[in-house]
């Protein structure tokens, strides 16, 4: 048997993340001038805001901060403007003719991106961590939950853009189309599951975020699929 | 009989309420060579594109070798080998990237990827361009591409969406080889094409399509007279007889002298050109002529296929 299509594009794409440059800036580049700027302006009176005057904005949080706002964008408009342009280059002709189930075109975009922009946070965070702890303040269990908590947020948050990515993909037919839905609409989907953090309701707040996070995830690529599979050629 | 290895019946497109199919239907054996024509804008690529799966949405049904394309999907693509009449590849890709990933899509297994790619690379003169990035060949490079990947998994049914546009003559040749080589191997192939002579050495029965309707299907025998060719006789003087007011004799047919020394008649439907021919010999003689060559003219193929759809259209 030859190997799972799913499996075998996953690996293609992250091949071409690799190949087109995608993973330095994500992993090397981005962490880097995030660093950088933290670096330079730490001291800022506005960027420690609420902290009071001795205190100080951790490199760590710093980072998960700055992800938690750019992360889900990222991830959205790869996984959007990769399948629109794909599409019109008609490079998932060759693909849809073949036999598979055309879902996995659009699982292995969705896979590949997540696994990206993820790997990107983790990078980043523990740089935000390292530099702390170069800094004088020493990594302990209560960083180390912290930030296992931050980034089982982002990684909600990057699952649930991939999702709107691949649902406004495979509905737009042009790139700013799908820029557009997504810089107007996506932002208010990934707003969904904090809605149940503001108003406080519940006891666990972190993981009613992440449950509600699952069940869009599935509700929306399962939306997508659906919309993909009658897709014309 | 053996069944047919694909069967289309009241196919039926339309975009925009415009139907660009009205209901076609032909079959096609195992093992045979079928011509698609048609002119631009006739539905060839819109039938095609729903044999491969591409087009979901229309009526009608077709099989291949008895799998329903919109019931079993997955079977009746494992079946098929298509190459579209344009397709695109990421832009990262280099060719032989392109071609493993296709190949595995296509359930072929890696050990007989490693053989058969490299094998058709060199088949199509691609091999030296193995490592190029897709998006850096040529339009022709682009089109054997193309073709190889609708080859990779030795498919039952092929399936050709204009393969001979864009390439140079000894590709044409070379493509037209595969063809029938594939056609000894026992693969049923169907190709669309506007040019009526590219169809005529490879193909053993061609479909014309226009307007969306099959018009006729046959041998290109069979064509010329679907389109009813008049039988036509060239008559080329080397010394032309003292008086050739015999060849505007009625009896003959109608005559047309494109050249000075040159006549083409036309016979009236029924006429025995051998008989004819005879006559002509025997006048041009008794008049101190001498002939350098009579004989009935070939059917300019590409001429006739141009006049009947210019005639079918009008008739509209
Ligand atoms: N996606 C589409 N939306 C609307 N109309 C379409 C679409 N695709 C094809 N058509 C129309 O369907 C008709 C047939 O197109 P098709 O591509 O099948 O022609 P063709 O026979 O392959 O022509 P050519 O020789 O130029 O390739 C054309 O009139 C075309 O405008
Ligand atoms: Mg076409």
């Amino acid at each position: 048997m030859a190997t799972s299509p799913t499996l075998r594009l996953v690996r293609d794409e992250l091949y071409g993340f690799a190949r087109s440059k995608v993973m330095l800036v994500l992993w090397v580049i981005l962490p880097a001038i995030a660093i950088v700027g933290y670096l330079l302006f730490k001291d800022n009176a506005q960027l420690n805001g609420g902290l009071g005057e001795d205190h100080q904005l951790s490199a760590n949080t710093f980072m998960s901060l700055i992800l938690s706002s750019l992360s889900g964008t990222i991830a959205a408009l790869m996984v959007a403007v990769d399948i629109v342009s794909e599409r019109q280059r008609k490079v998932y002709e060759l693909y849809v003719i073949r036999p598979i189930r055309r879902e996995a075109i659009i699982w292995a975009k969705f896979i590949a991106v997540f696994l990206c922009v993820t790997i990107a946070c983790v990078v980043s965070i523990a740089l935000g961590i390292a530099v702390d702890t170069v800094r004088g303040d020493p990594f302990n269990a209560t960083i180390a939950f912290d930030a296992l908590k931050a980034l089982s947020q982002l990684t909600c948050v990057v699952g649930l853009s991939a999702a709107v990515g691949v649902l406004f993909g495979v509905i737009s037919r042009t790139i700013v189309v799908a820029v557009l839905l997504i810089l107007y609409g996506g932002q208010n989907l990934t707003i969904v599951p904090m809605i149940p953090t503001y108003f406080g309701v519940l006891p666990d707040q972190f993981w009613v975020f992440q449950l509600v996070s699952v069940l869009m995830i599935v509700a929306l690529t399962w939306l997508a699929m659906v919309i993909f599979r009658r897709s014309q050629f | 009989m053996t069944s047919p290895l694909l069967q289309l019946r009241g196919v039926t497109k339309s975009y925009y309420g415009q139907k660009v199919l009205a209901d076609v239907s032909f079959e096609i054996a195992p093992g045979e060579v079928f011509g698609y024509i048609g002119p631009n804008g006739a539905g060839k690529s819109t039938t095609l594109k729903i044999l491969a799966g591409l087009i979901t949405t229309f009526d009608g049904e077709v099989r291949i070798a008895g799998a329903d394309v919109k019931k079993e999907r997955t079977r009746a693509h494992a079946l098929i080998g298509f190459m579209p009449q344009s397709c695109g590849f990421q832009n990262w890709r280099t060719v032989e990237s392109a071609l493993d990933t296709l190949g595995d899509l296509s359930g072929v297994p890696a050990e007989v990827r490693a053989r058969r790619i490299p094998a058709l690379l060199e088949r199509f003169d691609l091999l030296a361009a193995r490592t190029k990035k897709v998006k850096e060949l040529s339009g022709g490079m682009t089109q054997k591409l193309g073709l190889i990947q609708a080859l990779l998994h030795e498919p039952r049914l092929l399936v050709l969406d204009e393969p001979l546009e864009g390439l140079d003559p000894p590709s044409r040749q070379m493509l037209k080889d595969v063809i029938r080589e594939r056609q000894q191997a026992g693969t049923t192939v169907l190709f669309s094409s506007h040019i009526l002579s590219d169809v005529e050495h490879i193909a053993d029965r061609v479909g014309i399509l226009n307007r969306g309707q099959v018009a006729t299907t046959g041998s290109i025998r069979d064509l010329t007279s679907a389109f009813g060719l008049p039988t036509e006789i060239d008559v080329w003087f080397s010394t032309a007889p003292a008086d050739t007011g015999f060849l505007s004799d009625p009896g003959l047919g109608v005559a047309d002298q494109p050249k000075p020394d040159q006549w083409r008649l036309v016979l009236t439907a029924g006429a025995d050109a051998d008989a004819i021919i005879h006559t002509i010999v025997e006048r041009t003689l008794a008049g101190g002529g001498r002939l350098r060559k009579i004989g009935v003219a070939e059917p300019a193929l590409d001429d006739l296929f141009a006049r009947y759809i210019l005639e079918s259209n009008r008739g509209n």
